[in-house]
């Protein structure tokens, strides 16, 4: 069966062709231009992934409030934010709304799709049990690449997906420097100097928050950052 | 906004100028005095004239009550003044006190119009001097003589072997005969006077006449005979004759005003009647001299001024003196000798006898003084003869004192008021400029706040019209910030307003890209398109950076780091980021702590670098300091290339500021340096641009607190 995607976006030109190229890439594509319509759906019946953008018509907060309420009806259901908004407390209101993924519409409709893809292998996944295959062990650090999770001492620490794909690219060779260009494209993302920071800032952040002493991610001034065990 | 902080940053200029302005207006009351000397003059002029003129009434007036009174003016009202020969005539002053008799010429006024002289042979000669005291008349003989003879013998005097000098003094007796006495001694000393009577058989006698006393003295130049006459012996006519011997027993030369061949008196005594000095003395006023003169000129009386009640006395002192410096002028004559004044006062006497009543100025006796004079003459009773010329004489001390007081007061007042507006232009000026300079100030820092400008100007409360100058550059500079703000997020508004129809386009092209574009020029089109899209992209991030930086601002923490290793690492990486450049570093080989967020270091360093950068030639070596003290830290990039633009200084700083002079491909928002000093600020710090000592490229640093 077509897994179906719900894009709740006001602006119809974009809204039809992120649903086309989804289309194309063989997924089945709601769209919605405002949160009324879009929860009198979601309450009939939940998509398996959501693409929202934050300022939805007349409400200019109305994505985040979407979310909150779509949150409320399924814990799972994966949910990225697309939006012309680039700024940091947009990005951490939502990702801390509980969106897997906050992206701007800079973004390739090719990076939105592989991280659409990606998601839903992550659903996926976490419905199979663990291949130990997948999993990368670094000290402290237990990272299932398949389900995309994350553990610190054993205890769980809840990344966004592009800061999965950065953590992943800088314990897959432990102590070599990646600079910011690498980190982007192994989030598939192309973000500017600032977000990559504020990126790491979070990370940093999600982990301290699990172990007051987490200091594996250095930053090389100038160069990049590195993974030190 | 820059030429608004120029117009503002003249202020002190202008204030001083404004100092000076008003310093000069407050010297303009220097013309007080000047306009108070030109009143001062007037006053004066009316005060002399109206003191001249009541002078002269009351000079009239006397001469009225004297009118046809001869006899209270001349002791025999009988005498005709009017006519005769004048040379002869003997008038005496009256005296307040009685002369002492003591040969002695000293207490006699030898300059005295009343003086008669009477050349002699060979140089000597005679000054006669007489005066009157109550009922004496008193007669004064200087006689040069190159030689004095004494008698020989005091009990022949009328041997003619043995005789010397004598003098001869005749006059009309009151039986109507002739009295001729003659005076010779054997030594100085007092003597009286003798007659000569003929006894029987023609036997000559010298009689002493004891009533009529005399001193004879040695004199310098010859000798003095001082003697005393009771006036009620004399008659009409006097005069004396000089018998003058070389030797004793010698040919006598005579000469005198008696007729040398008989003796005989033809000179006329013209004294003051005793009652005149009673009749004056009721017009005597303070301060006023009081001469009676007869038509010929010779003075009958004359009632001293009684002293001023009072300080008349002009003022002394530096200030009054330089006052009438600029005063006293061409009205009063100055320098003038006792003679010269002698003889303006003869000249008064002689034009008024001839009928008309007359004032005149003289200069008075001690310097500076000046003497209002009026002069009248005195009729007969039928009012055809002159007989007599009163005149009135008064210092114009009074009325210069009181013009000296009056202009010394203004002047004063003057000098303390120009002092006090001199003063107060100055604190009012001072204090303009202050306010002035406050609000330009004031408008200046305000204006170079990035953000709001919610604070009110100075002034602001004033009601005059810095009050309103202050409101206008408030709400003036309150559009202005507005704009600028406007200017400042219109980036980041565009940015995120253009993002949606870029969005837009980009996915089109990419599905497009992905379903019909297989033709090779669809593809060619599409790729351009999407170059394009990309292009414009980067143009929006670009825009949006400063939004993103003030952002990333607000979100950050701070952490003690060491600044030398990231200055260290940033330089090595920016070898590999611009290998066209040459860069280096100069850090302390310590660490030197910080605490600050590093990342927006980094990121500031990374804008110095890029400006560095754009701003030299490949190959030029860019040079980046660290240094340090206990106190602060000091962070610079230096290039060679183009010096900065004069007075760009701190704008460079600001928002949307821009020198570049070419474009280059990437574009370029002027928010670099503003994103600068943003992060040095958010760290409590500041930056600025210099150019290097020879003018060979530019350095910005960063100066932090530690």
């Amino acid at each position: 069966m077509k897994k179906t995607i719900a894009i709740v976006e006001d602006e119809r030109a974009i809204r039809d062709n992120y649903a086309a190229a989804f289309s194309r890439e063989g997924y089945a594509v709601r769209g919605y231009p405002n949160r009324r319509e879009a929860m009198a759906a979601f309450a009939a019946r939940l998509p398996d992934l959501a693409v929202i953008d934050i300022s939805l018509e007349d409400e200019p907060e109305g994505g985040f409030e979407l979310c909150r309420e779509l949150r409320g009806l399924s814990p799972e259901l994966p949910i990225i934010f697309l939006t012309a908004r680039d700024s940091e407390l947009d990005a951490v209101s939502g990702l801390r709304l509980g969106a897997d993924d906050f992206l701007t519409k800079d973004l390739s409709l090719a990076h939105l799709i592989a991280r659409v893809n990606a998601l839903f292998r992550r659903v996926d996944a976490l419905r199979r049990p663990t291949e130990e295959k997948q999993v990368i062990r670094r000290g402290a650090l237990t990272l299932d690449s398949e389900r995309m999770s994350v553990e610190w001492n054993g205890q769980v620490v809840l990344l966004s997906l592009t800061e999965f794909w950065i953590v992943y690219a800088l314990t897959k060779h432990p102590g070599h420097v990646k600079n910011r260009q690498q980190l982007m494209d192994a989030a598939n993302v192309v973000l500017d100097d600032n977000t990559i920071t504020s990126h790491i800032k979070r990370i940093r952040r999600k982990f301290q928050v699990v172990d007051e002493k987490f200091d594996a991610v250095h930053t090389v001034y100038g160069m990049g950052y590195r993974w030190v065990e | 906004m820059g030429r608004i902080a120029d117009l503002i940053r003249v202020g002190p200029i202008s204030g001083f100028r404004l100092r000076t302005k008003l310093l000069l207006l407050a010297l303009t009351t220097l013309l007080l005095p000047w306009a108070g000397c030109q009143y001062a003059r007037e006053m004066e002029t009316v005060l002399r004239e109206s003191e001249q003129q009541s002078l002269l009434a009351v000079t009239t007036t006397i001469a009225g009550s004297l009118r046809g009174k001869q006899g209270l003016l001349f002791r025999e009202d009988s005498l005709d003044v009017s006519t005769g020969d004048h040379a002869r005539d003997i008038t005496p002053v009256v005296l307040s006190g009685a002369p002492l008799l003591d040969g002695r010429s000293d207490e006699w006024d030898t300059d005295s119009r009343n003086l008669i002289r009477v050349p002699g042979p060979e140089g000597d000669s005679l000054r006669l001097l007489a005066a009157t005291h109550e009922r004496w008349l008193y007669l004064a003989l200087l006689v040069r003589d190159n030689k004095m003879v004494f008698d020989a013998s005091a009990l022949a005097p009328l041997d003619s072997a043995t005789m010397g000098d004598r003098i001869w003094l005749a006059f009309d007796d009151k039986r109507g005969g002739q009295a001729q006495l003659f005076f010779s001694s054997t030594g100085p000393g007092r003597l009286v006077a003798r007659r000569i009577e003929t006894r029987e058989y023609g036997r000559e006698e010298a009689i002493e006449e004891p009533r009529i006393e005399a001193v004879w003295q040695r004199w310098r130049e010859g000798y003095v005979l001082e003697l005393g006459i009771p006036l009620t012996l004399v008659g009409q006519h006097l005069g004396v004759l000089i018998d003058d011997r070389d030797r004793r027993g010698a040919t006598r030369s005579s000469y005198g005003t008696l007729e040398v061949s008989d003796l005989r008196a033809t000179g006329r005594l013209i004294a003051a009647s005793p009652d005149l000095n009673e009749h004056l003395r009721q017009f005597a006023q303070p301060g006023v001299e009081l001469t009676v003169a007869s038509a010929s000129g010779a003075i009958l009386t004359r009632i001293d001024a009684p002293a001023l009640p009072g300080d008349y006395t002009r003022m002394r002192g530096f200030l009054p003196r330089m006052y009438r410096l600029f005063l006293d002028g061409d009205v009063i004559p100055r320098g003038v000798s006792q003679a010269e004044r002698q003889r303006a006062a003869e000249n008064l006497t002689a034009r008024v006898a001839q009928g008309k009543p007359e004032t005149a100025l003289f200069a008075g006796r001690y310097e500076n003084s000046v003497i209002v004079a009026a002069a009248a003459p005195i009729y007969s009773a039928d009012g055809k003869n002159v007989f007599g010329v009163i005149q009135l004489a008064q210092t114009a001390d009074r009325w210069l004192t009181l013009r000296d007081r009056a202009l010394t007061r203004l002047l004063n007042l003057t000098l303390f008021v120009t002092l006090f507006a001199v003063v107060a232009a100055f604190w009012f000026a001072g204090r303009m400029t202050l306010r002035i300079s406050r609000l330009g100030a004031a408008s200046e820092t305000a204006l170079g706040r990035e953000g709001n400008l919610s604070r009110v100007l100075p002034e602001a409360e004033a009601r005059d019209e810095l009050g309103d100058l202050s409101r206008s550059f408030s709400s003036l500079l309150g559009r202005l910030d507005e704009y600028t703000g406007y200017l400042r997020t219109l980036a980041g508004k565009l940015a995120h307003e253009i993002r949606t129809p870029l969005t837009i386009i980009r996915s089109s092209l990419e599905n497009l890209e992905s379903e019909g574009g297989d033709s090779a020029n669809a593809k060619t089109y599409i790729s351009r398109a999407r170059e394009g899209s990309e292009r414009l992209g980067a143009i929006l991030t670009a825009m949006g950076a400063a939004t993103r930086v003030e952002e990333a601002i607000a979100h950050s923490d701070r952490q003690r780091f060491d600044l030398a290793a990231l200055v260290r690492e940033s330089a090595d990486a920016y070898g590999g980021a611009f290998p066209s450049r040459q860069f280096a570093a100069r850090v302390p080989d310590g660490p030197v702590e910080i605490d600050g967020a590093p990342e927006l270091i980094v990121q500031m360093l990374d804008k110095l670098v890029d400006n560095a950068v754009d701003f030299s030639v490949d190959g030029a070596t860019i040079s980046i300091v660290l240094q340090s003290d206990d106190r602060h830290v000091e962070l610079s990039v230096a290039n060679p290339g183009p010096a900065l633009p004069p007075e760009t200084g701190s704008r460079l700083f600001e928002s949307l500021w821009q020198s570049r002079a070419e474009s280059d491909k990437r574009p370029h928002f002027g928010l670099g340096l503003y994103i600068v000093r943003l992060i040095a600020e958010f760290h409590g710090g500041t930056a600025r641009a210099e150019n290097l000592p020879d003018d060979s490229g530019a350095v910005f640093t960063i100066r932090l607190d530690r």
